[in-house]
C-alpha cells in the first residue's frame, strides 16, 4: 500500500514526471472533454473546428490581400497569410491556455489532488490537436490555389508544430500559477501576444523588413517557424542565419524555467486563490 | 508507521497570509511584495499578525477500518484538515502521513462536467480519484445501479435533479474502492431512502477494512455511524474521544457554554417558566407558569429507565380556554424529538379548570441512558384543529440512566433511545414446520 507523507518540507524543483506517466488517462481525459465540451450543443459540432478558421481566412484574405494588397512575394494571398497565421494561432493559443490552465480548474485544484502538471499538459495537446486539423485545412486551400503538400511538410509539420507548443508552454507555465493571484497578467498577456503578431510575419512577407534590421527581427523565436511553415508549403526559401541560436536560447531557457515555476508554486495556488 | 494505522496526523497547523490585516494603508508594491513573500517563502518583514491560524497543533490517529467523525462549526478549520489529508494543500508545521489511495468527496460532484454525460463523469471523477479506466469499467454497473440513476446515465448531468446529480457523486466516490474515503457533508443530501443507503454503503466499506472520515452538522449522523469523533473550535482540537462525549462537548461550543459542563440532576426540579423568552417563539398569552418532574420518591431531575415519571405544570390562563389541551415534547440533546404527548391522549381530556396544576404522569420511563429536554404547550382545540397559545421549549433537562431495566446486559449507546421490555418465548421446531408452513418460510428468508 502506498503511503504518502504530506507535509512542507522542501520541495524539489523536478516536475513529477513518472507521476504524470501513470496518470496519463486522466490526462486523456481531460483533452476529450475539453474538446467535447467545445462542440457539445453546436448542430454544426466539429465542423467549427474547420469553418472557424476558414471564415477568418476569408475576412483576412479580402481586407489584406484585396483591399490594402499587401506585399506576398507573389504567393496567393489567402495561402501565404494562413501559413503563418496556423503558427502564429497555435502559439497564442498553447500560450494562454497553458497561462490560464491553474485558474480555470481551480474548482478541481481546491478539492481533489492530482499532479497538476497534468493540466498544462492536456491543455497543449488539445491546442496541439486543433491546430492539426487547422493545417489539414490548409493543405486543402493551398491545394485550390496549387500548392501540393511536398515531403518537406509532411517530415517538418508536426515537429514544428511541436516546438511551438513547447515555446508557448515555456511562456505559459512561467505566469501560470502567478495568474492565479494577478489576473491582470491575462490581458495583458493577451495584449503583448497581439503586439508579437505584428513583430513577426504573419500579415505580410518578411523581405519588408530592411536589410539592417533583419537580424534583429530574426531573434523572434517564432520569426523561425513561421517562416519554417512557408517554406514547406509554398517553397519560399529560408535561410539559416546567425540568429537562429539567438531565437531559440530564450525558448529553452523560458521552458526550464517555466517548469521550476510551476512544480514550485503550484501546491501554494489553493492557499492564494 | 504501525501496520494497522491509516491516517497519523503530528502537529499539523495551517497558516494563511492575511496582509489586510494590517491596519496602515501598504503601498501597491507593498502588496505586491506580501504576495511574492506567500509565494517565494523569501524573508521580508515576517510579522505574525499578517497571518490567520486555521489549524494549529492537530494531532491524531485513525485505524484502518475505523469511521471517525469531525465536527466543529464552519470556521473551525475542518475542511482546512480534509485538504491537507487529501493532499489539497500542504501544512505549514507538523506532517500527515495517509496509507492507501485516497477518496474524496469534499465536495459533492467534484470533477463533475455538467456538459457530459452521467457516464462520462463516472469516468473522469474515478481518473481523479486515481483509478485506472479498466478499474472503473469493473465497477461501472454498480455504481449505476447503487445511484438507481438508470437510463439517465448518458443524459448530460445538468439535466439531472440535484438528488439524483448527489446520488451519482456518491456512489462513485464510495464504490470506486479507495482506502480512505473523506466525505464532507454529503449525508445531509439525498432523500431518506438514499440517505439509509448511504449509511449502510459507509458502514459495509468500514467493516472492509477501509477508513472512513465523515464531516457533518448533523449529529445524528455522527452519532449514528462513528464509533469515535473529534471536535474542532477554531482551528484546535477540543477533544478526541467516544461520539457522545464528543457530542456533549460540540453542542456545549455550539451553544456558547461554559466549559465546565453542569451536572444537571443537581439543578432543581422545580423551573420557573413565566418570564422564559424564546425569539422563535413569542409569548403573548403567558399562560404556561412553571414546570416540575419528579419520579416515584419525589421532585427530582434524574431519573432511571422504567422510573414513573411527573410532570406537573402550573398554568394561569389570561381568559379562559375551553375546550384546551396541553402537549409535552421530549427531545433528545441534539434536538431531535424522541415522543410528544397530548392531554387529549388521555380519554380525551379536553377540559382544564382556567388556573390550576396539571399533572401529566408516565408510569414507566422508556428512555435509555441520556440527557432529554422538555418542551411544553397549551392551546385551543377547535373543530377543525389545535392552536397554540402558549409554548415554551427546553424548560427544563433531565437526564436519564438504564440502570438493569434491561437486565445484567444493557443497550449500549448507539442502539436506540428506546428501552421496551420485551416477552420471548420459544417453541420446539418440529411443531411449526407442518408442510404448508414450509413455502411460506421459504419465501421469507427469500427477501
Amino acid at each position: 500500500m502506498n503511503v504518502r507523507v504530506i507535509d512542507s518540507g522542501r520541495k524539489s524543483p523536478f516536475p513529477p514526471i513518472a507521476e504524470i506517466w501513470r496518470r496519463r488517462e486522466l490526462t486523456a481525459l481531460f483533452v476529450r472533454r475539453h474538446i467535447a465540451s467545445r462542440y457539445r450543443q453546436m448542430a454544426l459540432g466539429g465542423l467549427w473546428a474547420v469553418l472557424e478558421p476558414l471564415a477568418q481566412l476569408m475576412l483576412m484574405s479580402v481586407v489584406f490581400g484585396y483591399l490594402l494588397r499587401i506585399h506576398t512575394n507573389n504567393y496567393p494571398y489567402a495561402v501565404y497569410v494562413f501559413a503563418a497565421l496556423i503558427p502564429w494561432q497555435h502559439f497564442t493559443r498553447s500560450t494562454m491556455a497553458v497561462a490560464g490552465s491553474l485558474q480555470e480548474n481551480m474548482g478541481l485544484i481546491s478539492k481533489v489532488y492530482f499532479p497538476r502538471l497534468i493540466l498544462p499538459v492536456a491543455a497543449l495537446i488539445r491546442e496541439l490537436i486543433d491546430s492539426v486539423i487547422q493545417v489539414g485545412v490548409l493543405l486543402a486551400v493551398s491545394a485550390w490555389f496549387g500548392y501540393y503538400p511536398s515531403w518537406r511538410l509532411l517530415l517538418f509539420v508536426f515537429p514544428t508544430l511541436v516546438f511551438i507548443s513547447l515555446a508557448g508552454a515555456g511562456l505559459g507555465l512561467c505566469v501560470a500559477s502567478i495568474i492565479v493571484r494577478f489576473r491582470d497578467i491575462r490581458p495583458a498577456l493577451s495584449i503583448a501576444l497581439q503586439g508579437g503578431m505584428y513583430l513577426s510575419p504573419v500579415l505580410y512577407a518578411a523581405s519588408v523588413v530592411p536589410e539592417r534590421l533583419q537580424f534583429w527581427y530574426q531573434i523572434n523565436p517564432m520569426y523561425w517557424p513561421i517562416e519554417t511553415f512557408r517554406w514547406m508549403l509554398l517553397d519560399q526559401p529560408l535561410v539559416l542565419t546567425s540568429a537562429l541560436p539567438v531565437a531559440m536560447a530564450p525558448v529553452l531557457v523560458l521552458m526550464l524555467l517555466g517548469l521550476v515555476l510551476f512544480t514550485l508554486n503550484e501546491r501554494k495556488t489553493v492557499d492564494v486563490l | 508507521m504501525s501496520s494497522d494505522l491509516a491516517i497519523i496526523c503530528e502537529g499539523i497547523g495551517k497558516r494563511y497570509l492575511v496582509p489586510h490585516r494590517r491596519q496602515q494603508k501598504t503601498s501597491f508594491l507593498g502588496e505586491l511584495r506580501d504576495h511574492l513573500k506567500e509565494y517565494t517563502g523569501l524573508a521580508g518583514r515576517d510579522d505574525e499578525a499578517d497571518y490567520f491560524w486555521a489549524l494549529k497543533d492537530i494531532t491524531f490517529s485513525v485505524k484502518q477500518g475505523e469511521i471517525i467523525g469531525i465536527v466543529g462549526s464552519n470556521g473551525s478549520g475542518k475542511s482546512t484538515l480534509l485538504k491537507i489529508l487529501s493532499g489539497v494543500t500542504e501544512p505549514t508545521t507538523g506532517r500527515a502521513i495517509t496509507r492507501g489511495r485516497i477518496g474524496s468527496l469534499l465536495e459533492v460532484g467534484t470533477g463533475f462536467h455538467p456538459d457530459m454525460t452521467g457516464r462520462e463523469n463516472v469516468f473522469m471523477a474515478g481518473a481523479l480519484l486515481g483509478l485506472s479506466q479498466a478499474d472503473i469499467r469493473k465497477q461501472f454497473d454498480e455504481i449505476v445501479d447503487f445511484s438507481g440513476i438508470g437510463r439517465f446515465i448518458d443524459v448530460p448531468v445538468k439535466r439531472y435533479s440535484s438528488g439524483m446529480y448527489v446520488r451519482l457523486a456518491f456512489s462513485v466516490a464510495s464504490l470506486l474502492s479507495s482506502d480512505i474515503l473523506i466525505l464532507d457533508e454529503v449525508l445531509a443530501v439525498g432523500d431518506g431512502a438514499f440517505k439509509e443507503k448511504s449509511e449502510k454503503a459507509i458502514n459495509r466499506i468500514a467493516n472492509d477494512g477501509r477508513t472512513v472520515i465523515l464531516v457533518s452538522h448533523s449529529m445524528h449522523a455522527i452519532r449514528q455511524m462513528c464509533q469515535r469523533a473529534i471536535v474542532l473550535n477554531k482551528g484546535e482540537m477540543v477533544t478526541d474521544t467516544g461520539t457522545d462525549n464528543a457530542v456533549r462537548t460540540y453542542l456545549r461550543l455550539m451553544h456558547d457554554e461554559t466549559e465546565q459542563p453542569i451536572d444537571i440532576r443537581t439543578l432543581p426540579a422545580r423551573v420557573d417558566i413565566s418570564n422564559k423568552q424564546d425569539e422563535d417563539f413569542p409569548r403573548p398569552f403567558n399562560t404556561l407558569k412553571w414546570v416540575e418532574i419528579a419520579n416515584q420518591n419525589g421532585p427530582t431531575r434524574s431519573f432511571r429507565t422504567g422510573d414513573k415519571m411527573v410532570i406537573r405544570i402550573g398554568y394561569e390562563m389570561p381568559k379562559p380556554v375551553d375546550p384546551c389541551y396541553f402537549t409535552i415534547f421530549v427531545t433528545d440533546d441534539v434536538g431531535e424529538r424522541i415522543f410528544v404527548s397530548y392531554s387529549f391522549h388521555d380519554g380525551d381530556r379536553i377540559s382544564f379548570p382556567p388556573t390550576g396544576v396539571i399533572e401529566c404522569a408516565i408510569d414507566s420511563l422508556p428512555l435509555l441512558d441520556g440527557t432529554f429536554s422538555i418542551d411544553i404547550d397549551f392551546g385551543r382545540v377547535s373543530e377543525t384543529d389545535i392552536r397554540y397559545i402558549d409554548f415554551v421549549p427546553r424548560t427544563m433537562e433531565f437526564a436519564v440512566e438504564q440502570g438493569n431495566f434491561l437486565g445484567a446486559r444493557p443497550l449500549l449507546r448507539n442502539q436506540g433511545v428506546v428501552a421496551q421490555r420485551t416477552r420471548w418465548t420459544a417453541t420446539s421446531s418440529n411443531q411449526i414446520t407442518t408442510d404448508s408452513d414450509v413455502p411460506r418460510l421459504a419465501r421469507g428468508a427469500k427477501r
